[in-house]
């Protein structure tokens, strides 16, 4: 007999078991943690603003968000100069701002992250202020689909590749944070990182048929994000950013945006497939 | 693997029965393998605790790409590497014996039951060096490749079959020169 054979006998006769008294002191500590740690960051995942875009643009879309509107946003100061092009930037921040909802799709890349096989996996969101959508495509084809609605205080989850899904309630206290945490409609937010944004224009070009507008706008820890305004319309059309975080340069790029569309007329909550099962 | 998957989601989505669950299904296995690398329960039973309860923190951030009992079996093993190095400084330091009799007197009653072969295991596991033992405990109880085990050491697989090969030969011997006894 190996020496592998041996030992593996060994280690499967080495038999373990637990103190049941002690296993519920445990769990009430890990469960203890667990919810405390729901109570101190929203459940929703709505991240901190920079650090985590250039984390993981693909999986922090609505701080992702931040940047356009932040782009936007930090061309308050521009609004007293004289500007030559069509964009009227002060306009621009307006229109963003007053969006009750909008919808987008974000694509990225970066490391770690299993989501992030480029070009062939996206997230399209619908969001408002009280719902929140995120379906996950790879290849094509529906994965997840997370919906969050704070009026009705329900969260829906469902695995499509598992036919599963999940319904669940929302404490009064999460609900709380999650509106507290909408980041990009957060004006105080927007206006107080927009104040720490250096920024430059890019010019004008066409994206999908449309004349754009573009600036660019660079934070401390050297992220990068870059805004294309449809002249005409103005409202974002396009929306860049880039980063290195740990070595590995990590993308976002948020685009197809539909502004002040009635979500609740789009009838966007999920509905359970049949032959779905609870998880 | 893909009741796991299903768990993890679960969890991320903020669900306790789902944690639960996880605790349930891996806190033996945790244990077990704490107690192979350390041949201490104390400490094991800290470690495993430990890791529950960041891992319960970490439900928003979590990214969990491959197996479940492989990324607890390692931060297990990172955990008792941490504390390996904290108590060689501590004995290099000469505080080890005064922390002990602290922590002794605190102690609630033990969590975990170690059956004979699991102690005969475990101190054969101590008297070979901590880089093979982590490996064949990884291998053997946390269920994880080679390959796994060389990325989550940044070592080659060479490198760490060959700790595995040397490992199971010196625990060979030793087995053998406790049953000849």
């Amino acid at each position: 007999m190996k020496p592998a054979d041996n030992i593996h006998e060994l280690f499967k006769k080495a038999a373990m078991n637990t103190n049941p008294r002690m296993d519920d002191t445990v769990l009430d500590k890990v469960l203890i943690a667990h919810e405390k740690a729901k109570n101190t960051r929203p459940a929703l995942a709505e991240p901190a603003l920079r650090r985590t875009i250039m984390k993981s643009p693909i999986t922090k879309l609505a701080a992702a968000a931040v940047i356009i509107a932040v782009v936007v946003l930090g061309l308050f100061e521009l609004i007293t100069t004289e500007n030559k092009s069509g964009v009227v930037w002060a306009q621009v921040a307006k229109n963003v701002e007053a969006s009750p909802s909008v919808i987008f799709r974000a694509r990225g890349t970066g490391s770690r992250d299993p989501n992030d096989d480029w070009p062939n996996a996206y997230r399209i969101f619908w969001r408002s202020a009280a719902l929140d959508r995120a379906d996950w495509y790879r290849n094509g084809q529906i994965h997840r689909t997370i919906y969050t609605n704070l009026d009705t205080k329900t969260l829906i989850g469902v695995l499509h590749d598992h036919k599963m899904y999940s319904k669940e309630a929302l404490s009064d206290e999460r609900i709380q944070q999650a509106r507290e945490g909408k980041g990009w409609s957060d004006p105080q937010t927007l206006i107080n990182l927009a104040l720490s944004l250096e920024h430059r224009a890019l010019g004008q070009k066409t994206i999908n048929g449309v004349l754009c507008e573009g600036i660019e706008a660079t934070g401390p820890d050297g992220g990068t994000g870059r805004l294309w305004v449809g002249v005409e319309t103005g409202y974002p059309v396009l929306a860049e950013i880039e980063g290195m975080k740990g070595g590995i340069r990590t993308t976002g790029t948020l685009d197809q945006f539909r502004w002040n569309v009635d979500l609740l007329a789009e009838g966007i909550e999920p509905e359970i497939p049949a032959g779905y099962d609870p998880l | 693997m893909v009741e796991d998957r299903l768990l993890i989601w679960k969890f991320k989505l903020g669900n306790a029965e789902a944690l639960r669950r996880i605790y349930e299904k891996y806190k033996n296995d945790l244990l077990k393998l704490a107690v192979a690398l350390t041949n201490d329960v104390h400490t094991s039973e800290d470690v495993v605790q430990d890791v529950f309860v960041n891992f319960a923190q970490s439900a928003a951030t979590i990214r969990l790409a491959g197996n479940l009992k492989t990324y607890l079996a390692t931060c297990v093993a990172n955990r008792i590497r941490n504390a390996v190095r904290d108590r060689q400084r501590h004995e290099a330091a000469g505080i080890e014996d005064a922390e002990c009799i602290v922590s002794e007197a605190e102690r609630p009653e033990q969590w975990a039951i170690l059956s004979e072969e699991l102690e005969l295991l475990s101190e054969a596991m101590a008297q070979i060096p901590y880089e093979q033992r982590e490996v064949i405990g990884l291998h053997m109880q946390g269920g994880m490749t080679f390959r796994q085990i060389a990325k989550a050491r940044n070592a080659s697989i060479n490198t760490i079959q060959g700790r595995y090969r040397y490992g199971l030969n010196k625990l060979r011997s030793i087995l053998d020169g406790q049953v000849d006894k």
